[in-house]
């Protein structure tokens, strides 16, 4: 039986005339991975104030852990959300931060916190305001982390972290999950860097949810058709083509949706080559339709 | 759907359990204000330390350049003018506006509650007033005992301080500090609730009450019943009064923060 930890309804939240989130509803599950996506300004970042408690919605339902997370303290002690945007108090430097958070995570492993501490080559002594972005990134990761809080927020993880850095990141946050299982929450628009963390998906676009699905279901949900421009064009004649490249008498064109077993054949047959197409493609596609077309538009004129 | 109704069960039951007042959750907060002490200490002390060294030295000037023809009392006298002793309060307003601007937002990424913030917040205040009333009242006694530190230099014993004893010193300071602090901390909640407009119709009310008050008196011809009624509260009823808007200021800013939201 899987438990729900956090659902949401018709949650809105408006600044002024802008509407950061509009209406949106979605369950998370415990001890699953969701990937939080979308554009930036999308308003990733809010729905997690809005999920901690740190925003208040102008409408809709939030109930985390059974209950609205606001100032409710036992709500409230099972999350961790560092922002991308995190504030830290005057003249802290990231060891005051990692001295001050076994008081508020009661599940905080000191040891565990160390060993990234130097895998990211922390400086524990300089002051925040004088850390590289990457270095930010690293003092939210790590709280988040060690933390092991029931109900986890990553917000923009892998902002200026390096590729070694991203790596520990990916590998770390596995080992962790499988000894420690519980629910996380990453908001990114580095998608292929987080492709195979994730276990399920919320896309969203301008405040909606664009798509709430299964990881697996998503990757398996549009195919990539490439070989000689006549016959992938009359393979894909009457399809819902979402994305169109050329070179020469070549011609690779991205369809929505599964082959079955007899269209698989008749592929073959026409000499093309099938391939699957990668989550940043597919949500490239989804929430940039007006960019791709006006591409196109402009390749056409 | 059973999932969630034993979840809203499990939670119901705990907040049962744990009754309205959590004194760990407010005393994490007092520990996560003071885990970088220069702030509310370091700094402080470095600033009235500073004015107590440039009192030092001008002390030394005045005796190098003839003093010793002046009369001590005539010099000691003189000092009773500095605002040496008044140094850190600039700087305590800062730390008030800071610890709403930048730690209320990281504390509540630790998950800790407005309440629960305030609530610490509110204690250390308290601390760091009683703190700094404590030693500024006994420095006034040991500048007394010293004659000014031997050189006749004053930088305690002056303005309303060493007249009226140790117990009014204490009193009027930790009066001053916590109006001070709480000033700074309830006016940034305002900021961090209603942002700028918050800050502009604050400020305006504020003029705007001024102007009414100074109107209010200059026409009804009331300022001298003004001043004779100041006079006659004296400075224990003046600073009784800073203590009371302390209090009304930590209040407020209760009830402002707990619908604030972080930058």
């Amino acid at each position: 039986m899987t438990t729900t930890v956090a659902r949401v309804s018709g949650l809105t939240k408006r600044y002024g005339d802008f509407t950061a989130v509009d209406g949106v509803d979605f369950t998370l599950e415990e001890n699953r991975i969701y990937g939080l996506l979308g554009r930036n300004g999308a308003g990733k970042t809010t729905i997690m104030q809005l999920l901690t408690g740190q925003l208040f919605p102008n409408g809709g339902e939030i109930e985390v852990f059974g209950r609205t997370p606001a100032e409710h303290a036992d709500v409230l002690r099972r999350l961790c959300f560092i922002a991308e945007s995190q504030r830290y108090p005057e003249d802290f430097a990231p060891r005051h931060v990692f001295t001050a958070a076994p008081w508020f995570f009661e599940n905080w492993d000191q040891e565990f916190a160390d060993r990234l501490i130097a895998d990211f080559r922390l400086p524990l002594k300089r002051p925040i305001k004088k850390l590289s972005r990457g270095q930010l990134s690293a003092v939210g990761v790590i709280v988040g982390l060690a933390s092991r809080a029931p109900l986890t927020f990553f917000d923009e993880p892998y902002l200026g972290l390096d590729a070694v850095a991203r790596h520990i990141f990916y590998d770390r946050l596995l080992e962790d999950f499988a000894a420690h299982p519980r629910t996380i929450v990453l908001s990114t628009h580095l998608i292929d860097e987080v492709a195979n963390l994730l276990e399920h998906i919320i896309l969203i676009d301008q405040g909606r949810i664009l798509l709430d699905r299964d990881a697996e279901e998503v990757r398996g949900s549009a195919t990539t058709i490439a070989g000689a421009r006549a016959a992938v064009e009359q393979f894909v004649a009457d399809r819902p083509v979402i994305g169109r490249e050329g070179l020469g008498g070549l011609a690779s064109v991205t369809i929505d949706g599964r082959l079955d077993h007899a269209e698989r054949v008749r592929a073959a047959e026409l000499g093309l080559e099938l391939a699957p197409v990668s989550l940043q493609q597919l949500i490239v596609h989804l929430t940039g339709a007006d960019l791709a077309a006006s591409i196109e538009q402009e390749a056409a004129a | 759907m059973t999932a969630v109704t034993t979840t809203a069960a499990t939670a119901e039951r705990e907040a049962s359990m744990s009754s309205r007042v959590r004194p760990g959750e407010i005393w994490r907060i007092v520990r996560l204000l003071a885990v970088n002490p220069t702030i509310f200490f370091g700094v402080p002390w470095l600033i009235l330390g500073g004015a107590w060294a440039v009192t030092m030295i001008v002390a030394l000037i005045i005796q190098g350049a003839g003093g010793a023809a002046v009369d001590a009392s005539d010099i000691q006298e003189g000092f009773r003018y500095s605002w040496a002793v008044l140094s850190p309060q600039w700087y305590l307003v800062a730390v008030g506006v800071q610890a709403v601007a930048f730690t209320f937002s990281f504390a509540l990424g630790f998950g800790s509650t407005r309440r629960d913030y305030w609530l610490g917040l509110s204690a250390m205040f308290v601390f760091v007033a009683a703190e700094m009333a404590v030693a500024i009242a006994t420095l006034v006694q040991i500048e007394k005992a010293t004659g000014g530190w031997w050189i006749g230099a004053g930088m305690f014993d002056t303005l309303w301080y060493g007249q009226s004893g140790w117990t009014f010193d204490f009193f009027t300071t930790f009066s001053l500090q916590l109006f001070v602090l709480f000033v700074g901390a309830g006016v940034t909640t305002v900021y961090m609730r209603w942002r700028v407009r918050g800050m502009m119709t604050l400020f305006f009310s504020f003029v705007a009450l001024v102007l009414a008050l100074i109107a209010g008196f200059t026409f009804t011809n009331t300022w001298p019943a003004v001043l004779s009624w100041f006079a006659s509260i004296g400075l224990l009823g003046v600073f009784t009064l800073t203590l009371v808007a302390a209090v009304v200021a930590a209040v407020a800013g209760f009830l402002v923060i707990r619908k604030a939201t972080p930058r």
